[in-house]
């Protein structure tokens, strides 16, 4: 059952095209990541969910029902603002409770006791009678967190969840999310331009860029499989190679730009020509063993990251980088043997 | 950093802050002792001292009615102003208004031009339009020389206020009317104290207006205070005159209980 569709949606602001014939389908009770580099409108695409924005094109549907052209008081959807947008002249607890008294759904004592409950799942039931200046930015978080959920919305947003938190809260933040989300199964889509934190709390990613869908997958799938050289780069920074494809006697084999050759896997859709490849950095191996294609390198830049080290090397007329783990990398600066799985070599779909 | 600062200057300037000091408070110091005078006349330093021109202008007929006159008049424009001045504000702050610089210049305009300009103008306006001058010129005037106090402290309550509150509440099921007087009005709670504080200050204090829109029937305190001091200058004067100072350091010390002075001006 799908609690959130949006389909074919279009936003222009002026002579930019914002969102293009935008599809997104999101299953009751997932976890859907918006990722994507500033300016990719996936802000855009959140506010038109909520219903802030008007968009040129298209529908949205939450919970079957069709909401294109109604105001976000009339939609029951939530939106965590990044700046949290706490009321400043009342209390947490009137925050938490405020959804409940604008809807009036319930009696008064319902919705105290309802406040109240939502406080205690993100653990501040002792700080209810604080005013939100009075907590740090973590606790301002919870807040606004508990006043999303206390309404039982159809659909939670969430924009830049964790970006106003320092890094030590950030990750108790992630846990939290993901605690919360899997305790009350509530539809959530959460915008990041932080792929680290679209991998660790979504169970489904979308990739957005310019204003289209560019991937849409597990975090596992999106990794591992990336479609396309944006794809590639932006999860991971994945090495994406030109290579020339030619057929062998074996198979297909891959001519680097000095000439050099390397054999490829068999995939869907290899033939002869120009065409892009992918290489995770942690694939290239510097101590290659017999299962490996090799070719020579030279190691131009290390950098010692701690547990991993960074090396940039010159391969075949092209620069990659590669990480390893620290201790299987030997202080070299020069020429190496540098190798990886030819399952690694991945063809990209453009 | 004051170490970096030569004593000589430091001197200099701590005399320099003494001075302000005593001229802005001089001529308070003076009013306040001139009304302990027993003596038929104003003078100082005070003979006598008595407490009777205090008894004088509380039995006082002709101040009682100005005062209450004042009174009534800061009261009516503190309402008008802040009404007006609270509404001009957050539609500037809010909408996207076509000539909107224009707007709010001409807004704060009464701050800059010269009130007997515009007292003269009211004057002739409610001479030639209405029955001449009378209460209602009054607080039309009042108010008109009073909004950019209201539109200066209401904007800067605005300026402050997370911009997405308006949307947040919105997000929370608030229809607009729940969201002006729930969430963008308690905004500007500081902005409209410190605005009606201006206000009542400025009408109960103003003379320029107020001569300009005398009427036969209504004369307010700073009128009633300028025409004894013309025709028979006793320290009842100055007795009324420290009763409101006294009026106003009340106010001050009440602001500054319920918000902060700090927070609000």
């Amino acid at each position: 059952m799908e609690q959130l569709v949006v389909e074919g949606v279009t936003k222009r602001f002026g002579t930019q095209t914002v969102l293009r014939r935008f599809d997104l389908r999101v299953k009751a009770g997932e976890f859907v990541a918006l990722l994507g580099p500033s300016g990719c409108g996936k802000s855009t695409l959140l506010r038109i969910i909520a219903g802030l924005d008007r968009f040129d094109e298209g529908r949205v549907f939450v919970a079957g029902r069709e909401v294109t052209g109604l105001p976000p008081e009339k939609r029951n959807v939530a939106l965590m603002f990044q700046s949290y947008a706490l009321l400043p002249h009342i209390t947490v607890f009137e925050n938490v409770r405020f959804p409940l008294r604008m809807r009036n759904r319930h009696a008064r004592a319902e919705q105290a006791e309802r406040a109240r409950a939502a406080l205690s799942l993100v653990q501040l039931e002792a700080l209810g009678d604080r005013y939100p200046r009075q907590l740090s930015g973590g606790q301002q978080q919870r807040v606004a967190l508990a006043r999303s959920i206390v309404a039982e919305p159809e659909v939670l947003l969430l924009d830049e969840p964790l970006s106003n938190l320092d890094a030590r809260l950030r990750e108790g933040m992630q846990v939290e999310l993901k605690r919360l989300h899997d305790q009350l199964g509530l539809t959530t889509v959460f915008v990041t331009h932080d792929q680290t934190e679209a991998l660790a709390l979504a169970g489904n990613v979308v990739l957005m860029n310019a204003g289209v869908n560019e991937q849409q997958g597990t975090p596992e799938e999106i990794y591992q499989r990336p479609r396309t050289a944006f794809a590639a780069d932006f999860i991971g920074g994945a090495n994406v190679l030109a290579l020339d494809v030619l057929p062998d006697r074996a198979g297909w084999r891959g001519r680097l730009p000095d000439g050099t050759t390397v054999p490829l896997d068999d995939a869907d859709g290899l033939a002869a020509g120009r065409r892009r490849f992918m290489l995770r950095k942690e694939a290239i191996s510097l101590t290659p063993d017999e299962a490996m294609v090799t070719v020579p390198g030279k190691v131009e830049i290390q950098n010692f990251l701690g547990g991993q080290t960074r090396s940039v090397i010159a391969v075949g007329g092209l620069r990659l980088v590669a990480v390893n783990d620290s201790k299987k990398v030997r202080a070299s600066v020069g020429e190496i043997r540098i190798g990886w799985s030819p399952s690694d070599l991945m063809l990209l779909d453009d | 950093m004051i170490g970096a600062v030569p004593g000589s200057v430091i001197v200099a300037g701590v005399a320099f802050a003494i001075a302000i000091g005593a001229f802005m408070l001089i001529p308070l110091l003076v009013v306040i002792a001139s009304s302990l005078s027993g003596s038929e006349f104003l003078v100082f330093p005070p003979r006598n001292l008595s407490f009777k021109w205090y008894a004088e202008v509380l039995q006082s007929d002709a101040y009682l009615a100005a005062g209450w006159t004042s009174l009534k008049l800061a009261f009516i424009t503190v309402l008008a102003s802040l009404s007006l001045g609270t509404a001009a504000a957050i539609a500037l702050a809010r909408f996207a208004i076509p000539g909107r610089a224009l707007l709010s210049s001409l807004f704060l305009s009464p701050l800059i031009l010269p009130s007997l300009i515009f007292a003269i103008g009211l004057l002739m306006v409610f001479s030639s339009y209405a029955d001449g001058p009378s209460f209602t010129g009054l607080v039309v005037g009042h108010t008109v020389i009073t909004l950019p106090y209201v539109i200066r402290t209401v904007t800067a309550n605005l300026a402050d206020m997370d911009p997405h509150l308006d949307e947040a509440a919105r997000m929370m099921g608030a229809r607009w009317w729940q969201r002006y007087w729930l969430v963008i009005l308690p905004q500007c709670r500081t902005g409209m104290a410190a605005g009606a504080f201006f206000v009542f200050n400025i009408s109960f204090d103003d003379a320029v207006v107020a001569l300009f829109m005398r009427a036969p029937d209504v004369e307010t305190l700073p009128m009633r205070i300028y025409s004894t001091l013309e025709f028979s200058p006793d320290p009842s004067v100055a007795a009324v005159s420290t009763i409101m100072i006294g009026m106003t350091v009340v106010l001050v010390l009440l602001l500054n209980r319920v918000f902060g002075l700090s927070r609000i001006m």
